[in-house]
């Protein structure tokens, strides 16, 4: 192992990077693009589902429970009779009605609430907000009878002022990462197949593992800065939530830009073009984005799933990214360190796939 | 299919020894096979006393690719400092482009050099290390006639201070230029000796006749 060569790889590495600025602003300002435009949709402050309120009560609760969702924020009420209501649900322009019907308050003093939601039925997320706005309201409208429904919520962890964007931006600090770096080095890498540089550097007394190390140091320092960036970004741009240690974090996207570095160079053995390895995007990256928990939880899916899940590095990353920023997990938590240690394990190992790909072809 | 079968030659310190051969004889085979890239089914390549491959050895090599190698979003500069690095011959850099008349595109971007500029390029890389021995798959491709004179005249002083060049060519007047020459032919070395064996070998007066003759008529 020769530092000064492993530093003229680096180095020259740079060197290209500097003169490629489309490459650069992809991997620096893509991904502040992305979870800007996250941060926006998830807390711009949407407009909230439209709901109908129908109150045939003839009792007071149904006009108690109304005057309850018509202030909610989570859907914007308005009160209408029933045809109406089946009109505009028919129509689109509702995502719900809530109907009390002529016996709501006689049945409420038998101890039945019996509010009917009637539901556009194909969007969950809409259907969900309306169906927490009654039961919120519900509650609202019961206390005001004396009746109290109080359910004490403890949370073990973040809690209510936790939104959709902490929980997804702490994985997709990881996804970024990992995707950008993987398509960037497994194209410059090919780029070094197919323009013979890397045969000419097999007849130079550079060793496999200077090139690994060479390329390991290039991208991994840009990838750094990337995620440097990312991270600014979401904590102090986004207000993302963290609990834990940045330090810990910028390691748990340090071994993912590892990783991500040497399966690029592995994965190019496998492309004999530049269309053929942006191929590996729907075969490399689409399944981790699915299956690695980002979106779903990977103990929410059917059982074999959860096999593949669990082998796919990226799972790992999210796991221990929402570990330490939403948890507040430091070392000494063995669900860390699990994590820990399988993105270790799995950057040793494409570290030895790539070192095994670069093979010179000798006796 | 055999790229080479057979062939046996011994390259003497010193000497330029040219590869002539016909498209797709195999003289880039060959010439890959000195620096490792190709492991031989049978028998053994040894290069400066050592058997190869060694990487000690390749350090000691220069080769200069048939289509030139180089990164080409970076300056002419970038390259042979590049390759230089590797093999811890920075403060040669300058004089190597000085060498191959490229000083004034020093820091031109490879891809916007010229075919015979980009030649050039890739010739200072191979002998930035002053390697003792150069390989040089037909390294006067698209270079003008000029600058080919002043690249033998180069090569010349190289070989007077001890360095070997393997270079392989279909130019004939380049080939009158070695001191020896090996003739492939479907991976099998047809004749060797100097211009003036081959010639008597063949019994003509043209290198370009030997060659034909030698070889067995034109190429199929
Ligand atoms: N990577 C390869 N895979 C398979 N066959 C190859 C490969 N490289 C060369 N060959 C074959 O080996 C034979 C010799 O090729 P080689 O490149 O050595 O010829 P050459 O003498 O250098 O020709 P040219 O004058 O065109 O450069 C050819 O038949 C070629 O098709
Ligand atoms: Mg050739």
């Amino acid at each position: 192992m020769n530092g000064r060569r492993v530093l003229a790889i680096t180095r020259r590495l740079l060197q290209q990077f500097r003169r490629d600025h489309r490459t650069l602003a992809l991997l620096f300002v893509a991904p502040l693009v992305i979870l800007a435009l996250l941060g926006y949709l998830l807390r711009g402050g949407g407009s909230a589902p439209a709901v109908g309120v129908v109150s045939e009560d003839s009792g007071p609760l149904g006009g108690a429970v109304a005057t309850q969702l018509l202030k909610s924020s989570k859907v914007s009420a308005s009160e209408m009779d029933r045809p109406t209501a089946d009109d505009r649900l028919r129509a689109g322009t509702l995502a719900g009605y809530v109907l009390f019907t002529a016996d709501f308050s006689l049945r409420g003093r038998q101890g039945v609430i019996a509010p009917e939601i009637h539901l556009e039925g194909t969007q969950p997320g809409p259907a969900a907000a309306v169906v927490g706005a009654v039961t919120a309201a519900l509650q609202g409208a019961l206390a005001s009878t004396g009746t109290r429904v109080a359910p004490k919520i403890v949370y073990l962890h973040g809690g209510s002022n936790l939104d959709s964007l902490d929980y997804l931006g702490a994985a997709l600090i990881g996804l970024i990462v990992f995707f950008l770096v993987f398509i960037v080095t497994s194209v410059s890498f090919l780029r070094e197949r197919t323009q013979g540089t890397l045969e000419r550097l097999m007849a130079t007394p550079l060793r496999r593992a200077e090139i690994v190390i060479g390329y390991m140091l290039g991208f991994g320092l840009v990838a750094l800065v990337q995620a440097v960036l990312v991270l600014l970004f979401t904590l102090y741009v986004l207000h993302i939530h963290n609990e834990g240690s940045v330090g810990l974090i910028f390691v748990l996207v340090a071994l993912l830009a590892v990783g991500a570095v040497n399966l690029g160079i592995f994965l190019s053995v496998f492309a004999r073009t530049e269309f053929q390895a942006v191929q590996f995007i729907p075969l490399v990256i689409a399944p981790q984005v699915l299956l690695s928990g980002i979106f779903f939880p990977v103990t929410s899916e059917p059982i074999p799933l959860q096999y593949l899940s669990n082998v796919l590095p990226l799972t790992y990353a999210v796991y221990g990214l929402r570990e330490v920023m939403l948890k507040g997990s430091d070392l000494t938590t063995t669900a860390l360190q699990v994590d820990l240690l399988v993105g270790l394990a799995f950057a040793a190992l494409v570290i030895g796939l790539a070192a095994a790909t670069l093979r010179r072809r000798v006796a | 299919m055999r790229a080479l079968d057979g062939v046996s030659l011994e390259v003497r310190r010193g000497e330029v020894y040219g590869l002539l051969g016909p498209n797709g004889s195999g003289k880039t085979t060959l010439i890959r096979m000195l620096v490792g890239l190709v492991a031989p089914d049978a028998g053994e390549v040894t290069v400066l006393g050592t058997r190869m491959p060694d990487l000690e050895v390749l350090g000691r090599i220069g080769y200069m690719t048939q289509a030139a190698a180089l990164y080409t979003d970076l300056s002419v500069e970038e390259n042979v400092r590049f390759f230089a690095a590797v093999t811890g011959a920075e403060k040669n850099v300058a004089e190597a482009i000085e060498i191959v008349e490229l000083s004034d595109r020093r820091d031109s971007v490879v891809a916007t050099l010229s075919g015979g500029m980009r030649q050039r390029a890739s010739l200072a890389c191979a002998l930035v290390h002053q390697p003792q021995l150069l390989l040089l798959d037909e390294p006067t491709v698209g270079i003008d006639p000029q600058l080919r004179v002043q690249f033998w005249e180069y090569f010349r002083t190289l070989t007077a201070a001890g360095t070997t060049i393997i270079v392989s060519s279909h130019v004939m007047d380049e080939a009158e230029r070695c001191d020896r020459l090996g003739l492939i032919r479907n991976g099998h070395l047809l004749a060797e000796g100097s211009v003036d064996d081959l010639r008597r070998q063949a019994g003509v007066d043209r290198l370009e006749d030997a060659f034909l003759k030698l070889s067995g008529g034109p190429a199929e």
